[in-house]
């Protein structure tokens, strides 16, 4: 079973590194459209069966830096990608590296290019959590939530590998304090 | 582009006076530059096959022989030397320097070369080869079942066409088709027999004025029903009488008339049985709406069970996608929802017709456009079936001259004006294709640039009189040979029976194809295998493309005859000018060990690059190579991402013309595994069960423009390597999800 999170304890501050374990540009599989997929490093759920298993590290790859943001901002800028997807690791426990790629990001495209976010935290457990994890999710527009349940595994699903996790419209859910699904298109 | 160095041996000769001046009259007539090169690379040969490995030693004795032979032959000869003439000096020479061994291997090679020459056109050789089921006989066309009956016939008779054809070709020609310095394409049909390659057949004229196929006289139909099932006994028809592929241009616009028939019979059924006018209009509306569906269905099932005396299916493709009509969208809808739904109780995916979707701005391409829905659908049809593939309209325009879908995977008419002055591309044709094997002069260059435009002008000179030849054939047909195709509208007119065919294919009408392979090749030998991102090696590959562009103006305009630049889809080509080669100059990294060639100007396969910059790099390709070009890219699963795919699309539209798809949608009924079969030795296996049976898996592969059934129908060693050494064109990303295709 996947941990369950301790709002005070599991902060950003603590344990990330800002280490960023990989960066994808031109991604097919990473959430609608092509996007640029930043995966940060470290991440305490531990849930059974995780696809990505190497980043629970928050020393794995290496400290993120501005020359990185910098080729972020130029694949972004390419005519064909849709926009910017957060996964890791945990984003939300390395919301010092999310929030300043995400700032750069509404500062250089607005709201041409969207972001996506992939989190073992519910909503719920989110919006009960710090002033940064509420900031990092007022940037998001679609959030991929909930824990990696290896009983409940379907690969037939899209954007999500188990069938307890949610595609959320962050932005509505966000506005309304409920979690709202988000409708195809 | 200017020809220099033709006399490139001459550079390091340091006695110039005993170079003999002749001419070499070759064996199939050709009479060429004595160059002593060729000795000393066929002594080399014949020291390597005494001694193994060379050394210094022997490298001196070789350069002090040939000079021992240059000195001989320029005392004895002036003028004119026959080929056998200096093989008796070389011989001579040999036993002279008491070189028994060497003697004896370079004599016992010769006759070997002699002995092959001759089999090739010796039937009851051939005919041994086809009864002991070699492989490079029997699974030359991955569309052909070779366990069959008919395709065992096929095979039979094209064995003797073949040889026979090899007797009716130029010497030389034939000589270099069997070298493989050229490839003069399906020789089991042509020049045996005057036919043509492929076509657009005129279904409009043949279905609006009625044809005749066999005894029966066929009128024009009254329903869309009627329409497609005429359609279906067309290219059948077609099919036996030519040997390419055919495609019906614009299907949605051809067919909307028949579907107003239907409308106006469920109109007239309406109006005396239901009193709401507005129901009778829904009524008749929803009535029509089926009738399409199941026209276009029967259509379906009736091109994928066609079997044409060819021992095929035939090559079909269906263009569509420009109608805005609501009978043309319905068929456009039909054809797509029918596609994604599969064939047969298990859904398998077809893999004939090929559809071809059209997007032009304003009409289909954004969202907001009349057409945009259809798009969408073409999107989704693509991530799960791999076609549609895309045409865009405006760069067709602009690369061919004007708007038309590709006669069978991928040969395109260029624009050209009938004698109304239209623009006019239904019932044209090709005449036939021949390709240039241009690694081989690369390799044959060793580096030297002076060396390889001379030689590329020589085998140009061989090509030209091979497509001139082809030309000529197909002008002896008489319109009795293939009435479907000459009397009654297939290619447009119709001809009485007196009437020259020529009519139809001179002055533009049709095309003869310049086509050529290994681009990537040609370049990897002058620069290396990585040469992509080097703007030089980019401006060489195009000057090649550019020159054999301006040739094939040249022969045009001296011939009368449109002679396009082709990129062949080199299905088993890919696999027989690299093995020849290989044979002769040896695994060359990244140029023959790899046992395929590359296909056109195609971006190296086993390369990384994103959909974009493969797109950016082939882009600049294609208008040279008016005649016949596609371009793909390789996806991971893409079915819970169609977003993706569009945005490849529409980054195309102002870039490529033509664009297909490869993304993996093999499955197992077995296992229920949906996703991407893994290569085996000969095969593909389910990834997640092993099974290769073909009656429980359907593994769908490009094969050339076309798509294949490689588990159903084994495909040549070359055509199989290649598409397993095929990189996904995305970061390597593992995490493949596997989603259900329904």
């Amino acid at each position: 079973m996947p941990l369950t999170p301790i709002p005070r304890l599991w902060q950003a501050e603590k344990v990330s590194h800002s280490y960023v374990a990989d960066y994808k540009p031109f991604s097919f599989v990473d959430g609608e459209g092509v996007r640029c997929s930043l995966y940060v490093a470290g991440c305490l759920f531990k849930c059974e069966g995780c696809f990505n298993e190497r980043a629970w590290s928050f020393r794995l790859g290496e400290p993120y830096s501005d020359e990185l943001g910098d080729r972020i901002m130029a694949d972004l800028a390419h005519e064909s990608v849709q926009g910017l997807s957060l996964l890791g690791g945990e984003p939300f426990l390395n919301t010092q590296v999310c929030l300043e790629v995400v700032s750069r990001l509404r500062a250089q495209f607005g709201r041409t290019k969207d972001v996506w976010c992939w989190t073992g935290y519910t909503f719920e457990e989110l919006m009960a959590d710090s002033d940064d994890k509420r900031a990092l999710l007022g940037e998001v527009d679609v959030l991929c939530e909930g824990r990696f349940e290896e009983s409940q595994k379907d690969l037939t699903l899209a954007f999500r590998g188990s069938r307890n996790q949610r595609v959320l419209n962050a932005r509505e859910s966000l506005a309304t304090g409920v979690a709202t699904l988000r409708t195809e298109g | 582009m200017s020809i220099t160095n033709l006399d490139h041996a001459g550079q390091q000769a340091p006695a110039a006076a005993q170079r003999p001046t002749v001419s070499v009259v070759k064996r199939d007539g050709r009479t060429l530059r004595f160059d002593d090169s060729r000795i000393g690379a066929a002594l080399t040969k014949a020291f390597e096959a005494v001694h193994g490995e060379l050394g210094a030693m022997h490298r001196r004795s070789i350069e002090q022989l040939v000079k021992r032979v240059d000195k001989e032959l320029a005392e004895r000869y002036i003028g004119e030397v026959k080929i056998y003439e200096i093989q008796s000096v070389v011989e001579h020479v040999l036993l002279e320097a008491r070189e028994y061994e060497v003697a004896q291997a370079y004599i016992d090679y010769r006759v070997q070369r002699d002995f092959a020459r001759s089999k090739a056109t010796d039937l009851n050789h051939s005919i041994v080869k086809l009864l002991d089921k070699d492989s490079s006989v029997v699974n030359e066309n991955a569309n052909k079942d070779a366990e069959v009956f008919n395709t065992q016939r096929d095979l039979t008779a094209g064995t003797v066409g073949k040889a026979i054809g090899l007797r009716m070709l130029p010497a030389h020609v034939a000589n270099a088709h069997q070298k493989g310095d050229i490839h003069y394409h399906d020789l089991d049909y042509h020049p045996y027999a005057p036919m043509t390659n492929c076509c657009l057949i005129d279904f409009e004229s043949m279905l609006s004025k009625g044809f005749r196929i066999g005894n029966a006289q066929v009128d024009t139909p009254r329903s869309i029903g009627t329409a497609t099932a005429q359609i279906s006994q067309i290219i059948a028809n077609v099919s036996s009488s030519q040997y390419g592929g055919c495609t019906v241009n614009r299907i949605d616009e051809l067919l909307a008339p028949y579907a107003a028939m239907n409308f106006a019979k469920h109109e007239a059924d309406a109006l005396e049985w239901i009193e709401d006018p507005e129901r009778q209009r829904e009524f008749a509306k929803e009535k029509t709406r089926k009738d399409i569906y199941d026209a276009m269905q029967s259509l379906e099932y009736e091109i994928n069970t066609l079997f044409t005396s060819n021992g095929q299916t035939p090559f079909t493709s269906l263009g569509f996608g420009l109608g805005t009509g609501w009978y043309e969208k319905e068929i456009q809808r039909a054809i797509l929802q029918i596609r994604l739904r599969g064939l047969g109780s298990e859904g398998r995916t077809a893999i004939f017709p090929k559809l071809l979707f059209t997007i032009k701005e304003g009409l289909n391409r954004k969202a907001g456009d009349p057409n945009y829905d259809i798009k969408e659908l073409a999107v989704e049809c693509a991530t799960k079936r791999m076609y549609p593939d895309v045409l865009n309209y405006d760069k067709i325009v602009e690369i061919t001259g004007s708007f038309k879908a590709p006669m069978g995977c991928r040969s395109f008419l260029q624009g050209w004006e009938d004698e109304d002055g239209d623009d006019s591309v239904e019932g044209r044709m090709n005449l036939g294709v021949v390709t240039l094997n241009l690694p081989r002069i690369a390799l044959e260059s060793e580096g030297d640039p002076g060396v390889f435009w001379a030689l590329l002008e020589e085998r140009l000179a061989t090509m030209h009189d091979a497509l001139m030849y082809r030309v000529q054939r197909c002008t002896e047909a008489s319109p009795g040979n293939a009435p479907i195709l000459y009397v009654h509208g297939a290619f447009g007119k119709r001809l009485g029976p007196l009437d020259k065919v020529d009519t139809l294919f001179r002055g533009g009408r049709a095309t003869v194809s310049l086509g050529y392979i290994g681009l990537y090749e040609v370049a990897t030998a002058f620069y290396g295998a990585a040469w992509e991102g080097n703007p030089d090696a980019k401006q060489f590959t195009l000057s090649v493309l550019e020159s054999l562009q301006s040739h094939a103006k040249e022969w045009t305009a001296e011939s009368g005859y449109q002679v396009s630049v082709y990129s062949t889809p080199s299905e088993s080509l890919t696999d027989r000018f690299c093995r020849l080669d290989k044979e002769r100059f040896g695994s060359v990294a990244d140029i023959t060990d790899k046992d395929y060639y590359t296909n056109s100007f195609h971006y190296d396969v086993r390369k990384n690059p994103t959909p974009f910059e493969k797109l950016d790099f082939e882009a600049e390709y294609a208008p040279y190579t008016s005649g016949g070009f596609i371009h793909y890219c390789e996806y991971p699963v893409l079915q819970q991402n169609p977003k993706a795919l569009e945005a490849v699309w529409d980054y195309s539209y102002d870039r490529v013309g033509y664009l297909g798809t490869n993304t993996p949608i093999d499955r197992c009924y077995a296992c229920g595994f949906a996703g991407d079969f893994n290569p085996t030795a000969r095969g593909f296996a389910c990834p997640s069960c092993g099974n290769e049976d073909p009656r429980t898996c359907d593994v769908v592969k490009r094969t050339c423009g076309y798509l294949g059934n490689p588990q159903q129908r084994p495909m040549v060693h070359g055509r199989h390597t290649e598409i397993s050494a095929r990189v996904k064109h995305m970061s390597n990303d593992v995490r493949v999800p596997l989603s259900a295709l329904d």
